[in-house]
């Protein structure tokens, strides 16, 4: 009568401890090398388009790296920490402690995130590589295009007051619940124990948090505010810069022309707002 | 500080109890008046409703049922949701309770466990967590045998504050990661079957911040270090450390001012060593 | 035979050390308490608990002055032989309570810390912070959480005990509970039950007890045949908190550390305490024991208080007895160091900062020395016979009691830190006996006929059910506990008067007589506390006219027991002749008083009143001297004392010479 407990609940330590590391390492690792990337742009387009190569260098490899390392740990923390706030019963209305509020902010922030990460990925990588879908999808998902990293993050991030605001959000919360998360793990796994400790690695927390967050308004100013995507003589110098990096790389055999065709901006203009806009001049050449 | 001898008290007290006159029955509220005096707390006010039950409106009523023993905080009895906090009765005094709110006084039975009747609630699940946790000493036996293990200031000044824990559920009623497991008695079935059903659901739910910090008192005593393997099994075990959610409410409502989250993050520490190792060494 | 069970009744640090005691001698137990055992008034224990150590025993300290500080404390109303078991037990106690895991306190090398307490020269207190009693419950507790996971003990918490079974020899063969959630009465035959069920101080209103001490499961057994012994015998501890629900204790290093005890001499002056005059405030213990200024010892500093509030009419308050204990003159650092503990429970309870504001004090009822009477087994040496079954068992065969509701160790009066050694020695030797006891019977309990529990269960279930089906508008019992609790403040505790005493039985048997026709407020059959509350009630008159009864008729002084009307004289005389001779008739009647009053008083339950008979002492081993603390002329009578002990080859009694003859080493038990 008493039936066996299931999977999860037997093994709800082993869960949730690989639920605590993923969120460090390596989802959060990768949020700092993903924004670490994208910052670079400040660095100009070609240092941002040379490391978007250096991603894709590895081939047929990436996807495979892509779903160990990002997607089914990222799946993973994500759908398991729905899991974990479908549990609780947050209560900082009536105990309105500041750790108490930090935790429901963490769930808060955890669920802005996934969500967020959700778009995001919808956004710029349209989630799944079908001609069909993505003409399905366009203009809303699928704005970026590998090879033309720089000019079609920076369309994408223009395309509406509102991307900018649901990234700058989508960031923060992102943000905070690596900060903060970082924090609750090193109470999780034992680190640091006395209060006063704890109060120590609040500083640890708020420095990382401040550090990451800068980086995440570097990396989205670098699309939203470094170049206007109306201005089209700056956007036409981007795009230039990404054809010579790619036509060298097609001349010395790095990149196939299939690739290309797949990892090009299949459309681009100032703004992809209107049907109009699609067709405007300064369209990238198909290879 | 100023003590003043004469402010203007009410003459009246209002008390809204949310009453339930059985588990599985609906809860509502009714007011109560009870004449103001001067000192005193939650308590005295339950023993005037109970020596005089009638609602505000002057309609006799049975009288509200609370627990309460010592009256002086140490015996974990009359917990209770007084406006809205978690908190003993005893110790809280009406007014300090008047300077929150001066209109009214706030009762409710503890939200996390089942209400037997209006404020008294079924803590079982609390002490079974003891249990599971393995709290005590696993000595031979209690012939003499000569004095215990010689222990450090430094050890008992950190095992008192742990071993002060009176099992009054503060700090679970407080945490967002404890919730409550009331179960249905099923057609048929006798009372030892409902409850090893109960005690099942219980041992794979939530320890709470109290059995956790036991388990950490126990396994810092030379003796308890003993059988420390079992007490963190307990605590890698379904419903174990894992659940907590560092919101640290607990030690925030702990009425001993227990050292919780102190237990929480050493509990970390020691199961982060124990799974490794059962991992690695096993 | 069946499977033998013995219950044990009451979750305190006897009930809990018996239960222990007993699974470990391998007897199954079954344990009911009104309150989950962890929540039992025995938490509420602050100072610590006593036993001879290595340390004191270096300074000339022994078992034996244990002993016999505990029977001179106790005014040498106790049958010696348990009480020095006892005292031999304190150590292997303490032993056992360390290695249970009490966080006591230490000393710098590691050892166990120890204070001094009242009564004595020697640091024998060990001490786990300021809740000793909580610390030391708890490591029962959880041994006996570890014996019920082992399938050993049965828990039946929320239980009320509603009397013994008692079949047709007298002999109990268990008890019937009451499931104070579900309302459910049902049999539990047991072939020993063991009663723990501590003290009976809401027979006083408010005291320094918890609410569960009611006093009603002993009072149980007494209707039912026990005998209740030296019922007379009250504690009452000077300073407590007056609270509108419960009197908590103030403990008495607030006057150690030069707290201060006044009133002001205009009676209920309105003013602020800290604005009133020095020269308009009466110092009254400083003024009257000019010695020892406000560190009289508890029984006279109880008394001071209280007269000065009763008789002098000069209470602080008009509606409440309070005087000031004031400690505002010391610098709050100074307070903060030594006292912040106990001050901040003043200040949780009272709201108020008694660093600068005087605290308001009154003593309180604080422990019953009298309780149900029991037997005890002694040995040729002077000790208890472990094992023996008549240890601790009640005039009723098969029904045991221990701790606070037994009237075995402490006399007439309290030593500090004794009590939570006698609980917890009861309740351990209590077991090897009701092994013997149940070793020697033929028949299991469970198998007797089920009329026996039928029965029993039927009358209580009647009881109930009348209460019950009783029409509203009768007696309201809470307002008749307070009236009782009024009458027996007034009358039974600090100071007694025969014709108080007298007034208040009857006025007592009036208010037994309107309880009976209580009605309830509650009729439901669910958690109603308000019929087990008439109920407790009803049975507290049985106990409190004991308590009456005894006082009434005991006429003299001795220990917690004060008559102004029969004290002993002081010394007038100041010519040394006549202060000699004052000191001989002085010695005459204190020999005349023990003959007459040194013995136990027995009281029994017979068509429903006290009958009162008086039983010897057994005091061969520490012969009786009087107690001269603080008394004018002491030094002389002392000296006459010891002359006559001399003349008639018997110890003065200050226990050495009786230790000379019985070495320590002889004595101790292995």
């Amino acid at each position: 009568m008493d039936e066996k407990p299931s999977f999860w609940v037997r093994h709800e330590f082993l869960l949730r401890r690989l639920h605590s590391l993923t969120g460090l390492v390596p989802v959060g690792a990768y949020m700092v090398i993903h924004l670490l990337t994208n910052a670079s742009i400040w660095n100009g387009p070609a240092s941002f388009q040379a490391a978007v190569y250096q991603i894709h260098s590895l081939g047929r490899l990436l996807p495979v790296i892509e779903w160990t390392f990002i997607f089914i740990p990222i799946l993973f923390h994500g759908l398991y920490g729905l899991v974990i706030i479908s549990e609780s019963q947050p209560n900082s209305g009536t105990y309105p402690y500041v750790s108490n509020i930090r935790y429901t902010l963490q769930r808060a922030t955890g669920l802005i995130a996934f969500l967020f990460i959700g778009w995001h990925v919808f956004h710029m990588h349209g989630w799944i590589h079908s001609e069909a879908w993505r003409q399905l999808i366009d203009p809303w998902g699928g704005q970026f295009a590998p090879f033309n990293a720089a000019s079609t993050a920076t369309a994408a991030m223009q395309q509406s007051m509102w991307v900018s605001v649901v990234y700058v959000v989508g960031v923060a919360a992102c943000v905070y619940h690596l900060a903060n998360g970082i924090w609750t793990m090193g109470i999780t796994w034992g680190l640091w124990t006395s209060p006063a400790a704890q109060r120590r690695a609040d500083w640890v927390a708020l420095a990382v948090g401040v550090v990451v967050f800068a980086l995440g308004i570097s990396a989205w100013s670098g699309f939203a505010l470094r170049v206007d995507a109306d201005d089209p003589q700056a956007m036409e110098a981007m795009r230039a810069v990404e054809q010579r990096m790619l036509e060298r790389r097609l001349h010395e055999g790095l990149v196939t022309e299939e690739e290309a065709r797949h990892k090009t901006a299949h459309r681009s203009g100032p703004r992809a707002e209107s049907p109009e806009a699609v067709t405007s001049p300064g369209q990238a050449q198909e290879p | 500080m100023s003590t003043p001898t004469v402010t203007s008290r009410p003459e009246w007290i209002n008390v809204r109890i949310l009453r339930q006159d059985g588990p599985g029955q609906p809860s509502y509220w009714q007011r109560f008046r009870v004449r103001y005096e001067p000192e005193m707390n939650v308590i005295s006010v339950l023993q005037k409703i109970a020596a005089d039950p009638r609602t505000a409106e002057g309609k006799p009523v049975a009288p509200v049922a609370w627990e309460c023993n010592c009256l002086e905080e140490v015996c974990g009895a009359c917990t209770m949701v007084i406006n809205g906090r978690v908190r003993q009765s005893c110790s809280a005094l009406i007014d300090r309770l008047l300077e929150e709110n001066p209109h009214e006084i706030e009762l409710q039975p503890m939200s996390k466990f089942p209400v037997v009747r209006d404020l008294v609630v079924d803590r079982q699940r609390l002490f079974r967590a003891l249990e599971r946790v393995k709290a005590w000493i696993p000595v031979d036996g209690y012939y003499d045998m000569g004095p215990g293990p010689r222990q450090s200031q430094a050890a008992q000044e950190a095992a008192y504050p742990l071993s002060k824990c009176m099992s009054c559920g503060c700090c679970l009623e407080a945490c967002p990661q404890y919730s409550r497991i009331e179960l249905v008695r099923w057609e048929g079935e006798t009372d030892e079957q409902f409850e090893r059903r109960k005690l099942a659901a219980y041992d794979r739910a939530f320890l709470g911040a109290h059995a956790i910090s036991q388990a950490i008192l126990f396994n810092s005593h030379p003796t308890g270090k003993n059988n420390a393997a079992e007490r963190l099994e307990a605590l890698i075990g379904p419903g174990g450390i894992q659940l907590c959610g560092n919101a640290q409410n607990c030690v925030a409502v702990c009425p001993k001012e227990i050292p919780l989250t102190r237990s929480i993050g050493l509990a970390g520490r020691q199961t982060t060593i124990y799974a490794l190792k059962k991992f690695f060494d096993k | 035979m069946a499977q033998q069970r013995v219950m044990v009744v009451g979750g305190g640090l006897a009930g809990l050390s018996a239960a222990m005691k007993l699974a470990e001698l391998g007897i199954d137990v079954d344990l009911m308490s009104l309150t989950p055992v962890k929540r039992s008034h025995s938490v509420c224990a602050q100072g610590g608990i006593n036993s001879v150590n290595d340390q004191t025993r270096q300074e000339g300290d022994s078992e034996w002055k244990h002993f016999d500080d505990t029977v001179y404390g106790g005014d040498f109303l106790q049958h010696q032989p348990p009480v020095k078991e006892m005292a031999y037990w304190g150590p292997r106690i303490i032993d056992l309570m360390d290695r249970l895991g009490v966080p006591f306190n230490r000393t710098a090398e590691g050892f166990l810390d120890r204070r001094r307490f009242g009564g004595t020269l020697y640091k024998r207190t060990a001490f786990a912070g300021a809740t000793t009693g909580q610390q030391l419950l708890y490591a029962l507790d959880e041994q006996v959480r570890r014996w019920k996971g082992a399938g050993k003990v049965r828990m039946f918490e929320y239980w009320d005990f509603l009397g013994p079974i008692l079949d047709e020899d007298g002999v109990c063969c268990g008890c019937v509970g009451q499931d104070l959630v579900t309302m459910e009465i049902r049999a539990f035959p047991a072939d020993a039950v063991v009663l723990a069920t501590g003290g009976c101080g809401l027979i006083f209103g408010r005291s320094t007890m918890s609410m569960s001490c009611t006093g009603s499961a002993v009072s149980r057994a007494f209707q039912l045949g026990a005998r209740y012994a030296n019922g007379e015998f009250i504690q009452v501890h000077p300073t407590a908190i007056p609270g509108a629900d419960k009197l908590r204790l103030m403990s008495e290093s607030a006057r150690g550390e030069g707290g201060r005890v006044w009133v002001p001499r205009k009676p209920q002056d309105p003013r602020d305490p800290r604005e009133i005059p020095e020269e308009e405030r009466y110092y009254f213990l400083e003024e009257r024991y000019p010695k020892y200024g406000n560190l009289v010892p508890r029984d006279i500093a109880t008394r001071e208080i209280f007269n000065i509030c009763v008789n002098e009419g000069l209470s602080v308050e008009k509606d409440r007895m309070c005087v000031y204990l004031d400690l505002t003159h010391i610098p709050r650092k100074e307070l903060d160091r030594k006292l912040g503990g106990i001050l901040e429970i003043y200040e949780k309870f009272q709201g108020v900062d008694p660093r600068t504001t005087p605290m308001k004090i009154f003593p309180a009822v604080h422990y019953s020395m009298g309780g149900l009477w029991v037997d005890y087994e002694r040995t040729a040496d002077g000790g208890l016979k472990i094992g023996s079954p008549r240890n601790h068992v009640t005039n009723i065969p098969g029904l045991y009691a221990i701790g606070e509701c037994d009237y075995q160790y402490h006399g007439a009066n309290r030593l500090g830190a004794n009590s939570l050694l006698s609980c917890i020695f009861s309740g351990l030797i209590v077991a090897p006996g009701i092994k013997n006891w149940l070793a020697a019977q033929k028949k299991a309990a469970s198998e007797r006929p089920a009329s026996l529990f039928d029965q029993a269960v039927r009358r209580q279930q009647e009881r109930h059910d009348e209460l019950l089906r009783r029409a509203p508008g009768g007696e309201n019992p809470y307002l008749i506990h307070q009236e009782l609790g009024d009458v027996m403040t007034r009358s039974a505790t600090v100071v007694r008067h025969n014709a108080q005493l007298r007034e208040a039985i009857q006025k007592v048997q009036e208010l037994y007589e309107r309880a009976k026709r209580c009605s309830l407020s509650d009729t439901g059959n669910w958690t109603n506390q308000n019929v087990v509350f008439t109920k407790a009630l009803l049975d507290m008159f049985p106990i409190a006219l004991t308590i009456l009864e005894g006082a009434l008729a005991r006429d003299e002084c001795r220990g917690a027991h004060y008559k102004p009307e029969f004290a002993m004289p002081e010394l007038k005389a100041t010519d040394p002749v006549e202060r000699r001779r004052e000191a001989e008739q002085w010695c005459d009647r204190f020999e005349e008083n023990t003959r007459r009053w040194l013995k136990t008083t027995i009281a029994q339950w017979i068509d429903n009143r006290v009958v009162l008979s008086y039983e010897d002492v057994d005091t061969s081993l520490i012969p009786p001297r009087p107690r001269l603390y603080g008394l004018v002329g002491a030094e002389v009578i002392e000296q006459v004392w010891r002359e006559r002990q001399a003349r008639r080859g018997q110890p003065a009694g200050d226990g050495k010479p009786a230790e000379e003859r019985r070495p320590s080493q002889q004595v101790v038990r292995s």
